[in-house]
């Protein structure tokens, strides 16, 4: 166990780094992720409905904030010897070119199990006007040795 | 190490994609073996604004319990296209992503040749979407489970 655990207080808050995607980082994501649906290219595309799904332009990828929200989570984890073990996210609302994202993660349990030393956190990524953009969780562990 | 190629047109294929209609709960997805490369890596860490040094500092990352370069647990990201052919489903365009979850075992390094085990595990219609429930195993050269991860999308119609 490294002392860190002993540390960890329920309620505790983590800042992580804000991110202001543009039009342009959205497009190298598509380049680092492989990932080029229309829905982060296309704005003609995106003038169309999908179901009862309308964006209306561009949106950035679900999954750039999924590495947002990891970047907070490792950065606070590697200089105390802890590992992401899990990370659970929802969309709630779509992230556009020019917004400011900012995650922050909320310590809500501390366990020791039979064989390791966990935390719980409760995960959330507002925009500049103070909306929910995601919600999850996620779980880290302090392990005796990697 | 040769970069590979990768199809960037989400239309090519697309008539061969399967529909919702199509998707079969618990059908293995055809997948493709990997080799992650530090240059992969590295152009996913930048975009994203995280060059810690355990993936980018190679002295500092053999100094560090990781003993090595790791990439970031978030690696996944890449990993779901590299590791599936232009005809999946998952690329078929207007593809939302509803939520995502994913356990971590052990961090991808560069080099890793990485498989791809996934299925669709559910499908089902809430309020007039169409919604696929997916089930995502990595796999290092080793057998090791890298991540797991279940996703949540909605279908185009």
């Amino acid at each position: 166990m490294t002392n860190a655990f002993d540390t960890l207080k329920t309620g505790q808050q983590i800042d992580g780094t804000p991110f202001s995607p543009t039009r342009e980082s959205i497009r190298e994501f598509c380049e680092a992720s492989l990932d080029f649906n229309p829905l982060h290219l296309d704005d003609d595309y995106m003038k169309g409905s999908f179901g009862k799904t309308s964006f209306g332009g561009i949106i950035m990828h679900g999954m750039n904030n999924f590495g947002v929200i990891t970047k907070m989570l490792t950065d606070w984890l590697y200089p105390l010897g802890g590992v992401q073990r899990r990370l659970e996210t929802r969309w709630k609302a779509p992230v556009k070119p020019g917004d400011t994202i900012t995650p922050t993660a909320t310590i809500t349990a501390v366990q020791t199990t039979r064989k390791g030393h966990w935390a719980t956190l409760d995960v959330q990524v507002s925009n500049q006007r103070g909306e929910t953009i995601a919600v999850g969780e996620a779980t880290v562990e302090f392990p005796a040795a990697l | 190490m040769k970069a590979e190629t990768f199809e960037t047109d989400f239309w090519k294929d697309a008539e061969l994609r399967k529909t919702w209609d199509d998707i079969i709960p618990g059908e293995p997805r055809k997948t493709l073996p990997y080799t992650l490369t530090q240059e992969a890596i590295h152009k996913l860490c930048r975009v994203l604004g995280d060059t810690h040094p355990l993936y980018f500092d190679e002295a500092y990352a053999k100094q560090s319990p990781y003993k090595g370069l790791i990439a970031p647990p978030a690696i996944h990201i890449l990993l779901m296209f590299s590791c599936t052919p232009a005809d999946d489903w998952m690329r078929s365009p207007g593809t939302i992503n509803a939520g995502q979850s994913w356990s971590y075992n052990v961090p991808a390094r560069p080099g890793d040749t990485i498989r791809l085990e996934a299925r669709a595990l559910d499908k089902f219609i809430k309020n007039d979407r169409l919604f696929v429930v997916h089930d995502n195993v990595f796999f290092n050269q080793h057998n090791q489970v890298i991540c797991s991860g279940r996703g949540w999308t909605i279908r185009a119609f």
